[in-house]
């Protein structure tokens, strides 16, 4: 009996032995999921080692979530994609071919595991006291936003701040144009990335006011110092749903499928909820949300569905060449 | 009384003087007071300042004046920002523009990421060629276009390339290099489509770089550009490289046309070692030695088979002036085709040390021809043989090379820079198999075997432009009867030629 068991170990070890796997993710991000990728990747490696016996190596990229699209679509070899905005995975399916084009029906939640927000970030004490969308138009206020053309979050800041003129207006498109005229105006610095306009903000000490996923603003604040910055919520701002896919054409060359779709669902895990929360992005899990319910400030929240009839209408109208945000630049000039 | 009243107004004076000093005097304490009390509160502000880590207000500038500074420094920092902002971008766009190339090598552009490139290159050869004694043979003193050939060249997908080469110096023009080449990596490669065919040392220098006008009469035996596919690489940092092709097959000399005469196809290879190529000894890094060969049993009888018939009207063998001094019988009384076996061996070698460079290379071309027609009907093996043996010196301190030579100090007179200049020497032989005589080709009219000595200046007056001055002499076993033309009138007397080119080359 004790042979047959010994025997049995034996075999069980070896075939554990000879079907564990060494794999490697590539997960290709937007500017400022770096840290929450870093605890992620390794919750999710531990996680599955335990469950298989592989060993998953993840690696990230991170930059402008445009750009990262495009590099996608250019042959850069990503397992997974988890970028700022839903247009942008589109254009990999649409232009790249490398997913199927209802990618979003995939996962819970339109595919989008954690949310943010649009919120200000300003200097210590407020001194162009700032607390609403109208403020940041006020004379002698300058404002860091990155620029949309390259910068997802950038385009959320835009949307938001177009939204909340169209609500305060009774969606009055023209005074909506105008607001967000007036307010870009007031940028004068368009760096090409959320992260980059936070180091403009924070470390160059440039404006008075950046217009920040809540999440980075929160992090600038925890961080950087308590005694320099102050967070500002206005009362109504977007939903920012920045989503997750993984990328077919590569998974499949990879034969790394089956872990690129755990890797994203474990994001909808109470644990995945929980590392999103402690990184200031708001939890889809409502008992995660709860537990974090200090973290995040209460304020109204419109989708893009909503407001602008989805992404790929809002890209077309705003952020396309020669689409609304150009003729602004161009009037600004 | 008045006294006592003038006194007592002087007692009021005096001490209503000591009064209102006092007053004074305490007014006076309370400024300094104040003023004690307004530095203390200043230094206090100070002191809070420094600890919350904030500069600490200067005194002496004003409200209005400090905003001034900071809407100041703002700007600046503005400016700044954006400026860096502008350098990324340019930065970026610089990265993304494509790059565009125009200088001794050519005109280029490719891609940003340089996955697709185009080149275009070219080379332009005009000869003379003045014989000396010959006998009286018409039309051979020429002034010709040896070759005129743009090269287009380049890259897709990072990893295929092509080369397309057509020549415009002929009678009419001929597709030379048509071809795709995939490069998994450097040690295995892929080659598709019309190239030279990968036996002759010689052969395979490039036609900008030969040492001489003409290859030597060991060229005669070797395969020129066929169609095929081919295996190739370099491995250990290029101390062996090796090639391994199916190819149409041709027959000695021949360039291939763009299809196959036969059914049958030929196995070409060849490998080639540098063993020193990598290493620091700079007396042994030129060393490079190897072998080569074919292998193809014809089907059928063709004279396409058999050699080029360049220079004449027959199949055949010519001189280093291009004339020939051996041919096959004449289709019309005993046609000689090639049928059956035909296989060549190659070993080869060259060495290169600083402007020493020297190359040899021999090769015995055996193969079955058949006569028909008018009898007696026979076949044969014939081992064809050649070799030969080249030295160079390059006078004017530059290095020599199977490759480009390229000149140290281009030509520009008015500076003293004159280019580079090389002397070469070759002696080559030519030994066509006794057995191919009487019943192949007619020992009156074509020499056996041919022996051929060649010296020459070679004047590089910068990496584009070559002038080549050579003398070749060359003389015949067999042949010299009568008849006015070739191979008679060639072998008859010793071949002389003075050979000129002018070659432009980018």
């Amino acid at each position: 009996m004790k042979r047959i068991f010994g025997a049995a170990v034996i075999a069980a070890i070896s075939l554990g032995i000879a079907t564990a796997k060494e794999l490697k993710l590539l997960n290709v991000s937007y500017d400022p999921t770096r840290e929450l990728y870093q605890d992620f990747n390794q919750a999710f490696t531990k996680y599955w080692g335990a469950k298989t016996g592989d060993k998953v190596t993840i690696n990230q990229s991170h930059g402008g979530s445009g750009k990262q699209a495009r590099s996608v679509i250019d042959g850069l070899q990503a397992d997974v994609v988890t970028l700022a905005l839903g247009y942008d995975i589109d254009a990999i399916a649409e232009k790249g071919k490398l997913l199927p084009t209802d990618w979003q029906k995939r996962l819970p939640n339109n595919s989008s595991p954690y949310t943010s927000t649009v919120l200000f970030l300003v200097r210590k004490g407020n001194p162009k006291g700032i607390k609403e969308w109208d403020d940041l138009v006020k004379p002698g206020v300058t404002i860091v936003t990155p620029n949309p053309k390259t910068s997802g979050g950038a385009r959320w800041n835009y949307l938001a701040a177009w939204g909340y003129a169209l609500k305060k207006n009774n969606n009055d498109e023209t005074k909506a144009r105008e607001f967000v005229a007036a307010l870009f105006k007031h940028v004068k610095v368009q760096d090409t990335g959320a992260r980059a306009a936070t180091t403009t903000f924070v470390r160059s000490g440039i404006g008075d006011v950046l217009i920040a996923w809540e999440n980075e603003a929160i992090l600038s604040i925890k961080e950087l110092g308590k005694n320099d910055f102050e967070m500002v919520t206005p009362s109504i701002s977007i939903l920012a749903e920045p989503p997750v896919a993984w990328v077919d054409k590569v998974v499949n060359r990879h034969g790394t499928r089956t872990v690129a779709e755990e890797y994203l669902k474990y994001l909808y895990t109470p644990e995945g909820q929980e590392i999103a929360a402690k990184h200031y992005y708001r939890p889809r899990s409502e008992a995660v949300f709860q537990k974090y319910s200090k973290t995040f400030p209460e304020l109204k929240l419109f989708t893009i569905d909503e407001v602008f009839g989805g992404w790929q209408k809002a890209q077309k109208t705003h952020f396309s060449d020669g689409g609304v945000f150009d003729q602004i630049q161009r009037a600004n000039r | 009384m008045n006294s006592y009243w003038l006194f007592g107004a002087v007692i009021i004076l005096v001490l209503q003087s000591s009064i209102s000093t006092g007053e004074a005097q305490d007014a006076n304490t309370l400024e300094i007071i104040k003023q004690l009390q307004k530095r203390i509160d200043d230094l206090e502000k100070k002191v809070k300042s420094l600890e919350a880590g904030k500069p600490a207000e200067t005194p002496g500038i004003d409200t209005p004046s400090k905003q001034r500074i900071e809407a100041l420094d703002q700007k600046v920092k503005i400016l700044e920002r954006n400026r860096e902002l502008e350098i990324e971008a340019a930065e970026a766009k610089a990265k993304e523009a494509p790059h565009i190339k125009l200088g001794a090598e050519g005109f280029s552009f490719a891609s940003a990421d340089r996955n697709f490139a185009i080149g275009l290159k070219g080379v332009l050869q005009v000869d003379s060629r003045t014989f000396l004694d010959d006998g009286g043979i018409a039309g051979n003193d020429s002034i010709l276009l040896r070759r005129a050939r743009p090269v287009l060249e380049g890259t897709v997908y990072r990893d295929f390339d092509f080369l397309f080469v057509p020549d415009f110096a002929g009678s009419s023009p001929q597709i030379f290099d048509a071809y795709v080449n995939y490069r998994y990596n450097p040690a295995l490669q892929l080659r598709a489509g019309k190239f030279k065919s990968p036996i002759g040392l010689e052969q395979l220098m490039a036609d900008r770089d030969t040492f001489f006008n003409e290859r030597s009469l060991v060229t005669a035996l070797v395969p020129n550009r066929d169609l095929g596919i081919d295996l190739h690489g370099e491995l250990f940092e290029s101390a062996i490289s090796y090639d391994a092709g199916i190819f149409n097959g041709i027959g000695d000399g021949r360039n291939s046309s763009n299809f196959d005469f036969d059914d049958n196809k030929a196995f070409e290879g060849r490998l080639f070692f540098q063993p020193f190529k990598a290493t620091a000894n700079q007396a042994l890094q030129g060393v490079g030695f190897g072998v080569a060969g074919s292998y193809e049993n014809m089907q059928g009888n063709s004279a396409t088979g058999l050699p080029a018939s360049t220079g004449g009207t027959l199949p055949g063998f010519v001189t280093d002036g291009q004339q020939q001094f051996f041919a096959y019988n004449p289709g019309s009384n005993a046609v000689v085709t090639a049928s059956g076996e035909h296989w060549r061996l190659s070993p080869q070698a060259y060495y290169y040390w600083g402007p020493f460079g020297f190359l040899a290379e021999y090769i015995i071309s055996n193969q079955k021809v058949s006569r028909s027609v008018t009898g007696p009907f026979a076949s044969a093996s014939l081992d064809n043989r050649a070799w030969e043996i080249t030295g160079s010196w390059v006078l004017t301190g530059e290095d020599a090379t199977y490759k480009t030579l390229i000149p140290l100090r281009p030509f520009k007179p008015n500076q003293g820079d004159w280019g580079a200049f090389q002397l070469v020497a070759r002696y080559a032989e030519l030994d066509v198999d006794n057995d191919a005589f009487p019943l192949f080709s007619n020992p009156g009219t074509s020499a056996s075997s041919a022996h051929a000595f060649s010296v020459g200046l070679n004047w590089f007056l910068n990496r584009n432009i070559l002038v080549k001055t050579s003398f070749s002499h060359t003389d015949f076993s067999g042949g010299g009867g009568s008849g006015s033309t070739a191979p008679a009138a060639v072998t008859r007397q010793d071949e002389n030629v003075f050979f000129t080119r002018i070659q432009l080359a980018f």
